[in-house]
């Protein structure tokens, strides 16, 4: 393959910005769950 | 907030505020989300596959047009995502959707790392085949001004102490910032410019051979599925905090007047 | 309800307000925003004394000539766009992409000989992406010479199947 650093730097960033972001909105959500879980008198089903 | 969702709007609003119930949004993006981050992950490591290693090498370009399948569908998802949190800053600003107001302000940070992805990944193909990182072209300066916009947004909307305050401003830049969109759009065709036009136009054919065009179709499709789940995923966490935040304020006064 | 419609309309309002606005600046900025200038823009636009400008267009087929000024190598070839061309110098490493009928645009100055001295060339890429094997089976059947210009309309090349070779 011709350029390959170029390519792999672009692939590379796409997966890093792809899972950096999953992972954070993945994590917040089920954060917030619990939170709510423990604190909302209404039974709560995410 | 809650006490506008209680009391049911009349007749035109009343499609649009459904979905502002945010017990049954909850319900509904709890069983669409899987689904959408299912098919992004899905159809995105597929159009990479497919692109890395199947799809023919371009006759002048060599491998580097392989960067093509990062860079086109985040440069697509860039103007996509800005238009998704335009479309959410007028359900806010004349609707005053509160849930328009929670997705506008997830959608900012996405868009602008999509953005940044379509700059930074434009620059590492920029460099083997024009030979320079940057050039202050119409088409990369106005892109440019979109990851601005999305910073500025994305600042402005976390700027207040009264989010509602927030809202409304960032509601109100995200729709001055729409003029760039055209500009983008067509600054390959109004003004000479080191990048190239489009390849694949509204009339006409595809200027791409068949086996390169497949495995992009493929990732932008999976790119939009992505984002929509992260934005998704975002937004279901925003509403769960703002009932986390009102359940709490509750209680304080509560306990206030005791 | 009605205040919906007036939030509606004022909005409307001040996009076209907007719009208009932008249009009007683009229009009269239009000529700054311009990254190069061509071969037959020189005439009435090129910034003269020595100023420097970017100058694009296509290698002119059969231009390109590799001679050595003052022991040093120097590439001399000429940026046309159909209907004017100059003669640009460089001293430097060309670009991967640079070959005869390529877009390239180059930054530098007139000299008093009419020349162009460029000390930076950029390749100018187009919007078509093929495999190789379709390239050559394009040039082999003679419907397209890459020197000459830009290639045949896509509908003719993009799902062609190649005859010779593995790719596809």
């Amino acid at each position: 393959m011709t350029h390959l650093t170029y390519i792999m730097a672009a692939y590379g960033l796409a997966v890093l910005v792809g899972t950096v972001f999953s992972v954070d909105a993945w994590a917040r959500m089920s954060r917030a769950r619990r939170r709510l879980a423990a604190i909302d008198p209404r039974a709560n089903r995410g | 907030m809650d006490a506008r969702t209680a009391n049911p709007p009349p007749a035109a609003g009343r499609t649009l505020h459904r979905f502002a119930n945010p017990g049954r949004f909850l319900r509904i993006s709890g069983r669409v989300l899987p689904v959408m981050a299912v098919l992004g992950l899905g159809l995105t490591l597929t159009g990479f596959v497919w692109g890395l290693f199947f799809a023919p090498a371009d006759w002048q370009q060599g491998d580097a047009v392989r960067i093509m399948y990062v860079h086109v569908p985040s440069a697509w998802l860039a103007s996509f995502g800005y238009l998704s949190l335009a479309i959410c800053s007028v359900l806010s600003l004349v609707w005053r959707h509160p849930l328009a107001d929670l997705a506008a302000a997830e959608i900012g940070p996405v868009g602008a790392a999509f953005t940044a992805l379509c700059l930074a990944t434009g620059s590492i193909w920029g460099k083997p085949m024009w030979g320079a990182w940057w050039v202050w072209d119409a088409r990369l300066t106005s892109v440019l001004v979109l990851f601005f916009l999305y910073l500025g947004h994305v600042a402005l909307v976390r700027a207040f102490d009264d989010p509602q305050r927030g809202y409304r401003a960032g509601a109100i830049l995200a729709l001055i910032g729409v003029v760039n969109l055209p500009i983008i759009k067509f600054s390959v065709d109004w003004w000479n410019t080191l990048h190239q036009p489009a390849t694949i136009k509204f009339t006409g054919s595809p200027t791409m051979y068949v086996g390169m065009l497949w495995p992009l179709l493929l990732c932008a499709l999976g790119f939009t599925f992505g984002f929509a789940a992260i934005v998704l995923a975002r937004t279901r966490a925003a509403v769960m905090e703002r009932r986390i935040r009102g359940l709490l304020m509750a209680r304080a006064q509560e306990a206030d007047a005791r | 309800m009605t205040r919906k419609r007036r939030r509606l309309i004022l909005l409307v309002a001040c996009g076209l307000g907007l719009g208009t606005a932008a249009t009007l600046v683009l229009t009269a900025f239009s000529d700054n925003m311009v990254f190069f200038l061509a071969p037959s823009d020189l005439a009435t636009k090129a910034p003269h004394n020595g100023r420097v400008f970017r100058l694009g267009g296509l290698v002119q087929a059969g231009s390109v000539e590799r001679v050595r000024e003052d022991s040093k190598p120097v590439v001399r070839f000429r940026i046309t766009d159909g209907a004017a061309n100059v003669v640009v110098s460089y001293a430097g490493i060309l670009p991967d992409l640079f070959r005869e009928g390529q877009g390239v645009v180059t930054l530098g100055a007139m000299q008093a000989d009419g020349t162009f001295r460029a000390s930076e060339v950029l390749a100018k890429h187009d919007e078509t992406y093929m495999p190789k094997e379709v390239a050559d089976a394009l040039k082999r059947s003679g419907h397209w010479d890459p020197k000459a210009g830009a290639p045949p309309p896509a509908s003719t090349w993009n799902t062609l199947v190649p005859k010779a070779g593995n790719g596809g």
